[in-house]
């Protein structure tokens, strides 16, 4: 694991320059736990502060240090990602897999469970949890909701290459040879889909980070906990940009952007390590 | 030897299709009485469409619908089991594939998933049949690679790091590593060139004489049945046409198809023109009545046209279907004198 590690940095300056990258928001999401403020309270420093010395990210008009402040929202955005991400992998593999390889009416019922969720228009369906759930929308619910909206194009995806490997030599042989069909799509057609579920997982973070932004920046979130969002939200309220307090907005947007090349770099060098011919070309064997 | 390995009685397997109350079929396989004896390896010819994969499909016990078994037996006889696969229900089918009745698959590339590692293949297919797993069936699986001459390396690369004839090799090491008594190879040797094709061919000898299973081996290139194979039987149109030992039917055969077939063959130094035989392989949804070789065939009567010929013995061991065998000799003189020759 190490070995691989090492290569991967050695070889792939995506993976370096994209390994550094969220490494450093990462640090600075995890440097929230040993923050001396309180995120959610107002005026405990001077408001509307330049960055400087003291107050590196500067404070926002609420009086709030902007450095624990964003700290604490891209812990909190990043975790929402994440959990979005791993959710709706879980169900579109599964939904994939499943629906490809089996087919038959197995195949109809998922694909047709699948439509509706692609035809649903997710954000309004967003907007009516917040108006049902309010302040019970915190970031683990609205994770589970997008998560449940979100799966069900990666899960056509997998389906179609799912329903090509299964027609492949090597199915046939393993099922002639008498693997379960568990092991089978488990072992033989899992690590074949895994580029597609890393890509899109990608895309899925990037996708649900930015569903959060809109509904947070529209105020239909919780707006007391601080997430990239809300963040922006609040400097809306307070109209940064024509007070002159730029650093509220330009700061969380460069950080977050540095958030998606990081992972988008991440993303793309791990798919071609887990793709065994590019590994080789990468190496130069 | 006590009994035959494998006897297939009045086999016939028909692909029967229902598409919006349209019944189609087709007769793939269409009365099949044959026999592989222990320790053989017997060919199996015939031309694109002639059935010849629907029927090794049947003996490999791996039927799937549309196709069917209509009638007929298909009787495996393994040491202390015997097995009819046109009766024996999915349990006792899974028990014999792959652990006493194996599969040499088309195509070495695809057969391997590109994305795992040799020993992971190894792992994926054998560990069941076998009963072994981890360091024990690794050893299992180093010797068995030794006899094929291919070193432990081999099992942590993929599939895209070994030569064409390294991964027919492996393919050939993953049917085996059982040592099953009946190996099924589907045309094993069509994507490689000459040379690895000649050693492909030698180690499924080898392999065959140590383990002393019997080898069904299908290809329509005559040439590689005259190297491996102790008897050949030739399929046209879904039925065996005729049937005997290799060195006969090359050099006295008594099918008109047979005939053609042989006299196709090109020889070193031999610059004569080949007869092409006219027509194609008759489309087996619409068999043509009597003999199904008389439209193409240049000894066809009114007989062949109405009547279906049996297989009948026509020397010993040899059988064929054909109602004017004593007539197929001048066919291939020509040939077989330059063969003489040479």
């Amino acid at each position: 694991m190490f070995a691989v590690l090492r290569d991967l940095i050695r070889y792939n300056i995506e993976f370096a320059v994209g390994l550094v990258l969220v490494g450093i928001i990462v640090l600075y999401a995890c440097l929230s736990f040993f923050s001396p403020v309180d995120p959610t309270q107002i005026y405990l420093s001077i408001p509307d502060q330049p960055p400087s010395a003291q107050y590196w990210f500067g404070t926002n008009s609420r009086g709030q240090d902007m450095f624990w402040n964003l700290s604490f929202a891209f812990r909190n955005t990043l975790i929402f990602g994440l959990i979005v991400a791993a959710i709706s992998r879980v169900i579109s593999i599964t939904v994939g897999l499943l629906s490809g390889y089996l087919g038959g009416w197995v195949d109809r019922v998922l694909m047709f469970i699948n439509d509706i969720f692609v035809a649903v228009p997710s954000f309004p369906v967003l907007v009516l949890f917040y108006f049902v759930l309010r302040s019970g929308l915190n970031t683990y619910s609205l994770a589970a909701v997008m998560a449940v909206l979100g799966w069900a194009y990666d899960a056509r995806l997998i389906r179609s290459v799912t329903l090509s490997l299964k027609h492949r030599e090597f199915t046939l042989h393993a099922r002639y040879s008498g693997m379960s069909t568990p092991k089978i799509l488990l072992q033989e057609h899992l690590p074949y889909v895994m580029p597609i579920i890393f890509a899109t997982a990608m895309a899925n973070m990037i996708w649900s980070i930015g569903m959060e932004v809109t509904l947070a920046v529209l105020g239909f979130t919780n707006i007391n906990i601080p997430t990239v969002g809300t963040t922006l939200y609040w400097a809306n309220n307070h109209s940064a940009m024509v007070v002159g307090t730029w650093w509220w907005l330009v700061i969380p947007v460069v950080l977050i952007v540095i958030t998606f090349i990081g992972l988008f770099l991440l993303a793309v060098s791990l798919n071609e390590y887990i793709d065994p011919r590019s590994r080789l070309r990468r190496m130069g064997a | 030897m006590s009994e035959d390995l494998l006897t297939v009685q009045g086999l016939q397997a028909y692909y029967q299709m229902n598409y919006f109350g349209v019944r189609r079929e087709v007769r793939a396989v269409e009365d099949i009485t044959m026999s592989v004896r222990r320790n053989e390896v017997y060919g199996i010819a015939g031309e694109s469409s002639s059935g010849k994969t629907s029927f090794i499909k049947v003996l490999a016990a791996a039927i799937r619908p549309p196709l069917r078994i209509i009638e007929g037996s298909v009787r495996y006889n393994f040491d202390g089991l015997s097995v009819d696969v046109a009766q024996a229900g999915k349990a006792q089918i899974e028990a014999i594939r792959w652990r006493h009745l194996s599969y040499i698959m088309q195509g070495s590339m695809s057969v391997l998933n590109p994305v795992r590692r040799i020993g992971r293949i190894f792992e994926d297919y054998a560990s069941r049949p076998l009963e072994l797993t981890g360091e024990a069936l690794r050893e299992r699986v180093v010797a068995h690679l030794g006899r094929l001459k291919l070193g432990p390396e081999v099992l942590s690369a993929y599939p895209h790091e070994l030569s064409g004839g390294m991964r027919q090799r492996v393919t050939i090491g993953l049917a085996t590593v059982c040592h099953p008594q009946f190996i099924i190879a589907d045309e094993p040797t069509t994507a490689l060139d000459v040379v690895v094709q000649k050693e492909v061919l030698g180690l499924i000898r080898e392999i065959q004489q140590e383990m002393g299973s019997s080898v069904v081996f299908v290809t329509h290139d005559m040439s590689v049945h005259a190297n491996i194979a102790d008897r050949v039987g030739i399929i046209y149109a879904g039925r065996l046409v005729e049937e005997g030992p290799t060195r006969q039917m090359f050099f006295a055969p008594k099918h008109p198809y047979t005939a053609h077939l042989v006299a196709s063959l090109p020889r070193i130094g031999d610059t004569m023109q080949r007869p092409a035989l006219e027509g194609r392989p008759p489309n087996l949804a619409e068999p043509p009545s009597g003999c199904r070789f008389n439209p193409r065939c240049p000894l066809a009567v009114d007989k062949c046209r109405q009547e279906a010929p049996p297989l009948e013995t026509v020397a010993p061991d040899h059988r064929t279907a054909c109602w004017r065998w004593r007539d197929v000799a001048p066919l291939v003189q020509p040939a077989v004198k330059l063969w003489e020759r040479a």
